[in-house]
Order: C-alpha cells, then structure tokens, then sequence
C-alpha cells in the first residue's frame, strides 16, 4: 500500500469519526429546535436528514480533494503532518458547512416567528 | 489492468456511482419533503416539486460528474491522458468530490423551498385564524 493511499484512508476514517461526533452533538439539540419553531413533524425529519447528508458529502468531498507530497519510506511524524493537513481541510469545509446550516435555521425561526 | 482499461472501467463506475448517489439523496428527501409539499400546496402540485426534486438531485449528481474534464491540467491528447495512472485516480477522485459538492449545493436550495414552503403554510393557517 502506498503512502498516500495510507495517509487518505486514515484521513477518511478520521472524517467520518469527525461527522459522527457532529451528527450525535448537534441532532438532539436541534431537534427539539425545529419542532418548536416548525410545528410539522416532516419539515423536522427533512431539515436533519439534510443536515445528515451535506455533512457527509461535504466530508467525504473534502477528504477527497486533498493532496500531500508523501515519498516511499516516509517517516511516522511525516505521515501525522500529511493525515493533519488533509484534516485542516475537511474541518475548514465542515465549519463552512455548519455556517450556511446555522445561517438557514436562522432565517427559518426568523421567518416562521414573526408569522406566529 | 492497463492504464487504458483503468480509465473505461473507472469512468463508467464513477459515472454509475455519482447518478446513484443522487438517486439515494432524493430517496432519503423525498417522504418528509412530500408530506411537507402536501401540506402547503396540495396533492397535485406536491407531486410535481417531489419529481422537481428527484430531477434536481440526478441532474446535479450528473452535472458534478461531467464538469470534470481529462483534457485539463495540460493533456491535451488521449495519450497523455492514459499516460500517468496517479492522474486517472486522480481524475475519478475529482469527480466523485465535484458530484458530492453539487448535491450538497442542491439539497442546501432545496431547504430553501422548504423554507417557503412552510412561510407559506404558516401564512394560510394565519389567515384562516383571522377569518374565524
């Protein structure tokens, strides 16, 4: 197996590690969010399944697109720094990610309240 | 594998993955985004934005797939093309990230609708309210 093929597995298993952890904090929480300001069980179930599905893609998407000079016989702290700098990058797509999704449940609330 | 056989097999694959991808995400959408549809349009136009959406996801999955080009990056004959086997892997990674991308894009316009959607539903349920 070729250092890269390592490094981006290892940057894969991580990411989806890093999307579970954000999938389980945040669901429940804004769950309960979107059944009080929605009032329709559906809009709920597809708000979080499309919170699901963009944090997945755009994970997978970013873990894909990286790319990291790593030579034959390259050293474990080498290997850290590659798996890190392909890492930096699916966090700063997440956080983008997590910006926009906060952005629309913002104008969400802001919008049905004032209809309320 | 040679490279040449590398690049029909993975292009095809990909291609197949990208529009099943598509097709899943509109799956998982399609039963709350239905309901919702319902709830705020009516049965007959729920039905035509609940195909909108199924042609929206297919259509981004596939426009992520083909906006993808080999000849970029300087290759500009098929040899080239199938000359450096780390560039096809390369190339099918791409693809699959672009087609990722574009739906997320697309599931993200959709709660947009779904945002109208349901400010339209709140504003009909007002307005009975007043009425009564």
């Amino acid at each position: 197996m070729s250092p890269h093929s390592i490094a981006f597995l290892v940057t894969l298993v991580a990411s989806i590690l890093i999307v579970v952890l954000i999938n389980r904090l945040l669901r429940p929480g804004l769950r309960g969010l979107l059944e009080q300001v929605v009032a329709l069980p559906a809009a709920t179930e597809f708000y979080l399944r499309a919170f699901a599905i963009v944090v997945v893609l755009i994970a997978l998407a970013a873990a894909l697109d990286t790319y990291s000079e790593l030579k034959e016989g390259a050293r474990f702290m080498e290997y850290i720094w590659a798996i890190a700098d392909r890492l930096k990058h699916v966090v700063e797509e997440l956080l983008v990610v997590l910006l926009v999704y906060v952005g629309l449940i913002t104008v969400l609330m802001a919008a049905l309240r004032r209809r309320q | 594998m040679s490279n040449e056989h590398y690049l029909i097999v993975s292009y095809f694959l990909v291609g197949l993955v990208s529009l099943c991808l598509g097709i899943v995400v509109y799956r998982v959408l399609r039963t709350p985004f239905a309901a919702i549809a319902e709830a705020a349009t009516g049965r007959l136009r729920s039905r035509v934005l609940t195909r909108a959406l199924g042609f929206c996801m297919t259509l981004a999955a596939a426009l992520g797939f083909l906006s993808v080009s080999y000849n970029q990056r300087g290759c500009v004959s098929y040899e080239q093309v199938i000359k450096n086997r780390y560039f096809l892997v390369q190339n099918s990674k791409e693809q699959l990230q672009v087609t990722g991308e574009w739906i997320a894009s697309a599931v993200f316009l959709w709660c947009i609708v779904v945002l109208i959607c349901l400010v339209a539903l709140r504003t009909t349920q007002a307005n009975r309210h007043d009425k009564t």
